[in-house]
């Protein structure tokens, strides 16, 4: 029997707290694996930590699960310092990356199992059990071995038995990694739905920046155990504040430009150009691959087609210019792509670049 | 829902349960029960022993009970956790030094009393790390810590360091002098052989001189550079002696040695032969070696070298009843070196097994789609790919050989060995010391093999470096090696087969050599003693194997999944009794606990004890694969759902080793069934077991009683063998179901 998960949604929507960061630094031997890190989650948000492999964003996670301690620094969560705490008393709970469901329990067994730990009455346990479980949309699995479910289903015992618990924020390390590109899709859009609805403090660790962009309130690009930028997608996307993020993030061509009054010169090509903050002088030009307009004549960066690939959607281009090479996603001619060799102009729209320092 | 659940499991200063409950039990174990014995007996109530009655006299007592009583009331206190725990550490620690002083002074052997308390000063020790921060892990397992690091201290080091101990001190002075003596007999090694009209150093030294020469021009010719000549010449020279004077010498080092190199040269080519056919046969015979190969494991190694008199033995039945001989030719060097072939190739088998089938096929594949013939790709591919685990296998049957005490014993042929020395230095010439420095030199040789093979060959594995092997077909043998190398191991298998069958024969024969009618006077003559001492042998190993798998498994997970001060040492030393030999550990038991305080000798538990700490290596070993087995994250995952690392262990990683668990338990059992060298310094005519039995049947010249009781035991073995791989295949059938679940 399927019971309405009103009451535990209330639970944790109520529940849900900031997370934060005071100048926290771990190292594991000489290894420097967070550096310094300062950082504040908002109740009810979903944060992402993303950056490549060994940044810091698992530690740093691991650090809130209490499964590390930090080094130096302070951990909170809501207005209560856990540093000192262990993992079992800081109403946390974490979606692993392989989900860690027991093998030799069933799925209701693994929901069941935090709140046996706590000895909770029998009718309690099958009460919120069975909440948890239509909360995600498991009904009648109760039975099954993990081991019989697919990799969505699985997902979702392991979001329940975490919700289950009435946690204060929910932590996922890389949650989906363990399914195929095109479930992977559906699940992050539950997880996302699931999150909003609920309106549980989330923090959610990935390397893959479109999972980020995808579903996070605010993204935390990290690199080398410290942040890089702190953000809505869009504003990293858009604005991005080191050239390590406009690289990480979507794909991104860097231009040596100069700065001048009220416009921006980038491989001779001149174009009026205006941002807040930017010095004159050398700068570098961040323009992302959709938004080069090519064209055979007329204003623009004078190149040459390097390479040329169909797509499907779009026309993949390298042209080289005297700025460098530019990669373009144009799709204006993907039904007639231009010959490599080609002499083409790229024009740059002021609404879709963004200046860097020069580097 | 009540959101009260979702509150802090305890406030931090809050009272501890852990301390109060392991106070509560330290301080009443440590009132009521008696703190001393009066002699040997180990269930005797000893009346005015209690710590109640000796609260006013004993000021040291009442001190360690004191302390005892402030650590629960330190868990009562309302102080803040770091507090509490530095606190409790600081009582607890010297409520030990307490017990520890108490016991010192009194020099009586201690009670129950002690243990308790002490055992519970070391949980309050453990708790305390544990709350003052000074361990990353809860109570429970900063308690297990130092619990198993203490009882390694105590019953693995402590005896190791009273061999050392006796080894120098003679009658109380520190003295070099046992070493010299023993050195210089003729029984330990002697080269020149003042009986012989051969001059045997000098043949030696010719013989290296001439090797010397030989190898010197060889290299000149060869690779034309001094210092290749240089190198080969000495190289080839020392060796050319060294081979000599073992093959000329005598004494003790010389046969073991000579023995040694002997064994672990056979053993490992036939263990690799058998490898590759196990694994790249195309012939059924290969089906064979899975059960062949456990034949060992349930034996005593001994009986094989029993089974060689039977067979080849001046009466035997091939050497005497079918060739007519009368020959003493395969007692002594030859039947022994075939007698431990035959038991340890078994051993080289099985890890080399695992290195060839954890070679890539890939590597091979790729040989031969470049044009190389199967013998290339054999000869440039798979023998360097072996090598190391070769070397491995090498090292491992030559410790194996080095420490055996059983077959020197029954077939030796009366020959002085290191293994043997060590006990005939006590039992038949009632000199520990003497004893001490042949055990001595064993363990040095053992060790220093052990620490090759562990730090030197152990790291030069390529095979793991791979990583994750192809699953293509495995390549076949070249059908001559194939045919070839089935034709050995059949010539073994027979081997194998007439020499347990001459011990099931021999065991309702009436007397074998001369009349073998049929009988059952044999077994018939088991009763009683026979069948009590096999009773006795089965419960103790029954009681020991339980501890010691637990506490291998337990020490398996704190060394794989914890990191701790002292973590390294714990691992080392735990797994010290791989290269201990087993001779050595028993008079290493008997210097350290056949007085004072911790006198243990001539009882039950000694035994005990002596099975939990030698088979607990193996138990840590399956208990680190294990627990590999195991993705680290259902842990992490139990942990964040509040359990603790007690709850995470009965709830979580047992149900998910429970076959390896089973398996390591029989294993431990059986290996106590069988084991012989260590408790032979430790088996009293009250408490006997049934492999010293057999031997002392050997001595007495009742072979058909020794064969009859040694029938009994194989068959045992086997059963319980076969009950436990029926089980545990079982239970793998079950946990497969659930073990896809991670991916």
């Amino acid at each position: 029997m399927a019971v309405p998960a009103t009451q535990l949604k209330q639970v944790l929507h109520e529940e849900a707290s900031p997370v934060r960061f005071e100048r926290v630094t771990k190292r594991f031997g000489p290894v420097l694996a967070v550096d310094d890190v300062t950082l504040e989650v908002p109740a009810g948000n979903l944060v992402t930590l993303l950056g490549p492999s060994g940044c810091g964003k698992t530690t740093a996670l691991r650090m809130i699960a209490g499964l590390e301690w930090p080094t130096e620094g302070r951990v909170y969560i809501g207005n209560e310092d856990v540093t000192p705490l262990p993992a079992a008393n800081r109403s946390v709970t974490m979606v692993f990356q392989a989900y860690a469901l027991f093998p030799h329990l069933t799925v209701f067994e693994n929901i069941a199992y935090g709140l046996r730990v706590m000895r909770r009455p029998q009718a309690e346990i099958r009460q919120r059990v069975s909440e948890a479980m239509s909360l995600v949309g498991l009904p009648g699995l109760e039975q099954r071995a993990p081991a019989q479910l697919s990799g969505g289903q699985q997902q979702r015992v392991a979001l329940a038995r975490a919700l289950v618990m009435q946690p204060k924020v929910l932590l996922f390390d890389e949650p989906l990694s363990n399914l195929d590109a095109k479930l992977r899709k559906r699940v992050r859009a539950d997880i996302r739905m699931l999150q909003q609805d609920l309106g549980i403090t989330s923090i959610y660790v990935t390397h893959d920046q479109s999972e980020a962009l995808a579903i996070s309130d605010i993204v935390v690009v990290m690199n080398q155990g410290h942040i890089e930028q702190v953000g809505t997608p869009t504003d990293l996307y858009r604005r991005p504040a080191s050239r390590f993020v406009a690289d990480f993030i979507g794909e991104a061509n860097l231009l040596p430009a100069v700065v001048e009054d009220g416009a921006v010169q980038v491989g001779g090509h001149r174009f009026p150009y205006q941002q807040p903050g930017v010095a004159l002088g050398a700068a570098t030009l961040m323009v992302r691959p959709e938004s080069v307009r090519i064209a055979v004549g007329g204003e623009g960066l004078p190149g040459r087609v390097q390479t040329a690939f169909f797509m499907g959607t779009y026309a993949d281009y390298l042209i080289e210019t005297e700025a460098g090479e530019v990669s373009v996603a144009d799709s204006q001619s993907v039904d007639r792509l231009y010959a490599v060799g080609a002499s083409v102009r790229l024009q740059f729209s002021p609404s879709a670049v963004y200046l860097l320092p020069p580097g | 829902m009540a959101s009260s659940t979702i509150a802090l499991a305890r406030p931090a200063h809050a009272p501890s349960t852990t301390l109060i409950a392991w106070s509560g039990l330290a301080l009443a174990g440590g009132l009521l029960l008696p703190w001393f014995r009066a002699g040997r007996e180990l269930a005797v109530f000893v009346p005015g022993a209690t710590g109640l009655e000796l609260l006013g006299s004993e000021r040291t007592v009442a001190a360690a009970l004191a302390c005892a009583l402030l650590c629960g009331i330190l868990g009562g206190l309302r102080l803040p956790l770091y507090r509490r725990g530095q606190m409790a550490l600081t009582t607890a620690a010297l409520g030990c030094v307490l017990v520890v002083l108490a016991l010192a002074r009194s020099g009586q052997p201690m009670g129950p009393a002690p243990v308790v308390l002490f055992l519970g000063f070391l949980s309050l020790v453990g708790a305390g790390l544990s709350l003052g921060g000074y361990l990353r892990a809860d109570a429970f397992i900063a308690a297990s810590i130092v619990w198993v690091a203490v009882f390694v201290v105590i019953f693995i080091l402590y005896p190791l360091w009273a061999v050392l101990q006796a080894s120098v001190f003679v009658k109380g002075r520190l003295t070099l002098e046992m070493f010299g003596v023993v050195f210089r007999s003729p029984n330990f090694l002697m080269v020149g052989n003042p009986l012989t009209p051969m001059d045997e150093m000098r043949v030696a030294s010719t013989l290296g001189a001439v090797v010397a020469v030989i190898a010197g021009l060889t290299a000149a010719v060869v690779a034309r550079r001094l210092r290749a000549v240089v190198v080969w010449a000495v190289g080839a020279g020392v060796a050319g002696v060294l081979v000599a004077a073992l093959y000329l010498g005598f004494g003790a080092v010389r046969n073991s040695v000579l023995l040694a190199m002997i064994v672990g040269g056979f053993s490992t080519g036939l263990g690799f032969l058998f490898a590759l056919l196990a694994e790249r046969s195309q012939l059924p015979t290969r089906r064979l070696l899975g059960p062949v190969s456990i034949l060992p494991i349930i034996t005593p190694p001994f009986v094989l070298g029993l089974a060689m008199v039977y067979l080849f033995g001046r009466q035997g039945f091939v050497t005497h009843s079918v060739l007519g001989l009368s020959t003493t030719a395969f007692s002594g060097l030859l039947g022994l070196s075939i007698a431990q072939i035959l038991a340890y190739t078994p051993i080289a088998f099985l890890l080399l097994q695992g290195v060839v089938r954890a070679m890539d096929v890939a590597l091979e594949e790729a040989s031969e789609t470049l044009g190389a013939s199967n013998w290339y790709t054999l000869r440039t591919v798979i023998w360097p790919l072996a090598r190391p685990g070769i070397a491995n296998a090498f090292l491992l049957t030559v410790i194996e050989s080095l420490a055996d005490f059983g077959n020197p014993v029954v077939i030796g042929g009366g020959k002085p060995y290191l293994a043997t020395e060590v006990f005939y230095a006590i039992v038949g010439r009632y000199n520990p010391n003497e004893a001490a420095v042949f055990g001595v030199v064993l363990l040095c040789m053992t060790l220093t093999i052990f620490l090759i093979q562990r730090y030197w060959v152990g790291e030069r594995f390529y095979v793991t470096v791979t990583g994750r092997p192809t699953h293509a077909t495995p390549r076949r043998l070249p059908p001559a090696l194939d045919y070839a190398v089935t034709g050995v191991f059949l010539v073994w298998v027979l081997l194998i087969v007439l020499l347990y069958g001459s011990i099931f024969v021999g065991s309702v024969t009436n007397l074998w050599g001369f009349d073998y009618t049929f009988t059952l006077k044999h077994l018939k003559g088991l009763s009683p003693t026979g069948w009590h001492v096999f009773r006795t042998t089965a419960s103790l190993s029954l009681i020991a194997a339980i501890p010691s798998t637990l506490l291998g498994f337990l020490i398996g997970y704190l060394v794989t999944r914890y990191s701790f001060p002292g973590r390294r040492a714990l691992e080392f030393s735990s797994m010290l009794s791989f290269a201990v030999p087993g001779t050595v550990m028993g008079i290493g038991y008997i210097l350290a606990f056949n007085q004072g305080t911790l006198l243990l000798t001539g009882t039950e538990l000694i035994i005990i004890m002596a099975f939990v700490f030698r088979n607990m290596p193996v138990a840590i070993r399956s208990g680190v694969a294990a627990i590999h087995q195991i993705d680290r994250s259902l842990e992490e995952c139990s942990t964040m759902l509040r359990a603790g690392s007690a709850t995470t262990l009965r709830r979580v990683v047992a149900p998910l080793v429970q076959a390896a668990l089973l398996s390591g338990l029989v294993f431990a059992f059986v290996r106590a069934m069988t084991a012989i060298s260590q408790v032979i310094f430790l088996v009293t005519p009250r408490v006997n077991l049934s492999t010293a039995l057999i031997l002392a049947y050997v001595e007495h010249g009742s072979m058909g009683r020794a064969a009859a009781l040694s029938s009994v035991l194989v068959v045992f073995m086997a059963v319980v063998i076969m009950a436990m791989y029926w089980s545990v295949t079982r239970l793998d059938a079950r946990a497969g179901r659930g073990a896809q679940a991670k991916p």
